[in-house]
């Protein structure tokens, strides 16, 4: 049997008794907001706080360990005269834009094969999401003597298979560089789509597929007309998400490449980082921090249009309900 | 079953109970039982080990003051050391490098009372040393020692191309750097983005051409300059002719890896090489050596990085941290504390000039000769947060390595120019 909210609640204090602690605490409207205080505070404290002094710190001429001058949107002007700035947005705009390509379609992929019935599902389920559970510094490092020149698997295997005759400069070329970190945040990445949309694809009932088929759909058409709309909403969701965490994309690139070779691959947190910390800037560190923050606004719009249908209809939604109960 | 009420109080509890000792110790009086330093952990283990276990056990006994020693991952200070300064809290002493002292100058306590009592016992300090720590006519930090980046170089593979000392100048050094990557020895400069291996050579190559970034006053922008070309279109031969392209994505690590996987001839580095060739390597150790760097028309040079130890502003005793300073730099306990650290260190007092600790292994000598030519980062422009800006944006190294991938000279001087009137807001 359900237990609604309602039964928890005590029915609110008579007019003229005296208000005692252990009262307020049985009021559900009391009790609820003390329990959502500590992840609200959370939230003011380490995402809120640290957001609003961020754009503080950009309206300045701040200087470590000094006072800031207030400047307006100066340290904005400046970036957008500097001709590493738009280097800058370019790579993390290339960067983003096919590392999602390759992400979505490959955890697209992933999904569907192991959504698959074989022998070892289990495993390879498993295996498939070693690259998102190692940690970031750890995988960089075995990347790091993966793309090395001298001790490159990668070259090994592409010299001594006859491929070519001299190995590769990964981290040396500009446009390798970018495209060996894109291939090592793809690796990283894919696993977050592939268990997300597994979850979504698990939830497609069989019925759909049966009935397709009755019709004569084929796979391809089972997949357009039947799974891609079933798992649209969840993967825009996951979509939006993973770009956010890209566009912020920091660990990686640092240790890899650290925005080299001659800035090839910097992008606006390495930069960031290196004009706030290393430079002591930190009103100009945050104003490069903050110069991604429109494109992530739009994004953080669209997960929102995205997430809204999935929502029951009615004001405020079933989280308001005890409380309409109690009043 | 646990009711609301029960579960409300056992959070308050458990919330109390975490937050106690906090709240004692922020409550708690101040006062000198302990100081902390904070330091980049050295590259020889040997030097942080003896501040632990012989130096702090040491004044502790002496004073009954117990001395932390915190040591941050190689590269991580400067973060570390922001934090510091921005939050006010933390250790009371910190190391520092570069031009760490101009950049941290009001988060630093004078210390010029110790670092002439020092100075005045031990020899006097290497003038050029105060370029970097002396703010404003007071001592932000107490050096004690320098970490050159000179040339590592294998000895038999250039005596297979009839090189049997390693060349006076960088038209020499290319010149057998041309035979040695046609016997498959290439050199191997870092021309990424690094913190220190890049600057090491690039500095001392542009000054050595005559080049400079910035003029003494600060305002006047000089690389766009016949003497930086020159440099510019050595260095783009320099890396055609005896390198490889991987040099220009490397990073600190990479040319240490590369010397000691045998795939290189000649770097420029600390005596880090060296010191794992000797422990891990032996038979490489064998046929490695240091050089200075090469000279070129106007000179020999070579980059400071000088190593220090500064108080915060913030610790509330100053006076017990400075008697620690000057028990630290007395010669009783320097001395053997720089001798702990295998000449790693080339320090700034003339007492030292002859120390016992450059004579074990001569191939550390050309690190003490450095420091007479050795310039800081920019030079001879001010040590400023305009100099730590520039260095972070990687302006000159990013100037020679769009060179060396074929852009014209003209255009990579242009862009470090305009990017350096940007930075230090000169017209």
């Amino acid at each position: 049997m359900a237990v609604g909210p309602a039964t928890l609640a005590r029915p609110a204090p008579v007019e003229g008794r005296p208000v005692t602690l252990r009262g307020l605490l049985e009021r559900e409207g009391v009790f609820s907001w003390l329990m959502l205080a500590p992840g609200v505070l959370f939230l003011l404290a380490f995402v809120a706080y640290p957001f609003f002094y961020g754009i503080f710190l950009s309206l300045q001429d701040r200087r470590v360990a000094s006072e800031g001058v207030f400047v307006g949107l100066a340290n904005f002007r400046t970036l957008v005269r500097d001709a590493v700035f738009w280097q800058v947005t370019g790579n993390t705009l290339k960067y983003v834009a096919i590392t999602t390509v390759l992400k979505l379609t490959g955890g697209l992929a992933m999904a569907l094969v192991v959504n698959q019935r074989f022998r070892g599902r289990n495993l390879v389920r498993a295996a498939l999401l070693l690259p998102f559970i190692v940690p970031t510094a750890l995988s960089t490092v075995a990347w790091m003597w993966i793309l090395d020149p001298t001790f490159s698997v990668v070259n090994w295997l592409l010299v001594h298979g006859g491929l070519i005759s001299s190995g590769y400069s990964w981290l040396g070329n500009a446009s390798l560089a970018m495209w060996s970190l894109i291939v090592v945040n793809t690796w990283r990445g894919m696993p977050f789509y592939g268990i997300t949309l597994l979850a979504g694809l698990q939830t497609i009932s069989p019925d759909l597929y049966e009935a397709a088929s009755i019709d004569g759909a084929s796979t391809v058409q089972r997949f357009l007309y039947v799974t891609l709309p079933v798992i649209k909403p969840v993967l825009i969701i996951v979509t939006m998400f993973s770009v956010i965490f890209t566009f912020g994309d920091f660990q990686l690139i640092y240790a890899l490449t650290h925005g080299g070779p001659a800035n090839a691959t910097h992008v606006f947190s390495t930069w960031s980082f290196d004009i706030g910390m290393s430079a002591g800037l930190l009103g100009m560190g945050a104003a490069v921090a903050l110069a991604i923050l429109p494109a992530l606004v739009v994004l953080a719009g669209m997960i929102g249009d995205a997430g809204g249908p999935a929502r029951p209809s009615g004001a405020g939604g079933p989280a308001q309900a005890p409380r309409r109960q109690i009043q | 079953m646990t009711t609301r009420r029960e579960f409300l109080n056992l959070s308050l509890v458990a919330t109390g109970a975490a937050l106690a000792p906090s709240l004692a110790a922020a409550g708690g009086k101040a006062t000198t039982k302990s100081l902390t330093t904070v330091r980049e952990s050295s590259f020889i283990k040997a030097f942080d080990d003896f501040f632990v276990k012989t130096l702090a056990p040491e004044y502790e006994k002496l004073t009954g003051i117990k001395v932390g020693y915190e040591a941050v991952s190689v590269g991580g200070m400067l973060t570390r050391l922001t934090t510091m300064a921005e939050t006010k809290s933390g250790p009371e002493i910190t190391g520092t490098g570069l031009n760490w002292p101009f950049l941290f100058d009001n988060a630093l306590a004078d210390v010029s009372d110790v670092a002439g009592e020092v100075g005045k016992k031990l020899g006097g300090w290497h003038e050029i040393v105060q370029d970097v720590v002396v703010v404003n006519k007071k001592w932000k930090a107490v050096p004690w020692g320098n970490i050159g980046q000179l040339e590592v170089y294998r000895t038999d593979w250039f005596k297979e191309v009839g090189v049997t000392k390693f060349p006076d100048t960088w038209e020499d050094l290319l010149a057998a750097g041309r035979l040695l990557k046609k016997k498959g020895h290439p050199f191997g400069f870092e021309i990424g983005h690094g913190f220190g291996d890049n600057h090491g050579w690039m500095y001392p190559l542009l000054w050595s051409y005559g080049g400079r970034e910035v003029d003494r006053d600060g305002k006047t922008v000089l690389i766009d300059s016949s003497e930086t070309a020159k440099a510019v279109d050595f260095c783009r031969k320099f890396y055609q002719e005896t390198m490889f392209e991987d040099v220009l994505g490397w990073t600190d690590v990479n040319n240490n890896k590369a010397f000691l996987g045998e795939q290189i001839s000649c770097t420029n580095n600390a005596s880090s090489i060296l010191v794992v060739a000797k422990r891990d390597f032996p038979e490489i150790a064998k046929v490695t050596d240091h050089a200075l760097n090469p000279q070129g028309p106007k000179g020999r040079y070579h980059l400071l990085n000088a190593q220090s130890l500064a108080l915060l502003s913030y610790a509330p005793d100053q006076a017990a941290a400075k008697a620690f300073l000057r028990w630290l730099y007395d010669d009783k306990q320097l001395s053997r504390w720089l001798a702990a650290g295998d000449a790693y260190y080339a320090p700034f007092l003339h007492s030292y000039d002859n120390h016992p600790m450059w004579q074990p292994e001569p191939r550390y000598m050309p690190f003490k000769e450095s420091l007479k030519t050795s310039r800081p980062h920019t030079w001879p422009g001010p040590q400023g947060t305009a100099a730590s800006e520039s260095v972070a944006k990687y302006v000159l190294v990013d100037m020679f390595a769009k060179a060396c991938r074929g852009d014209s000279t003209k255009d990579v001087i242009a862009t470090a120019a305009s990017q350096l009137k940007q930075i230090y807001k000169a017209k």
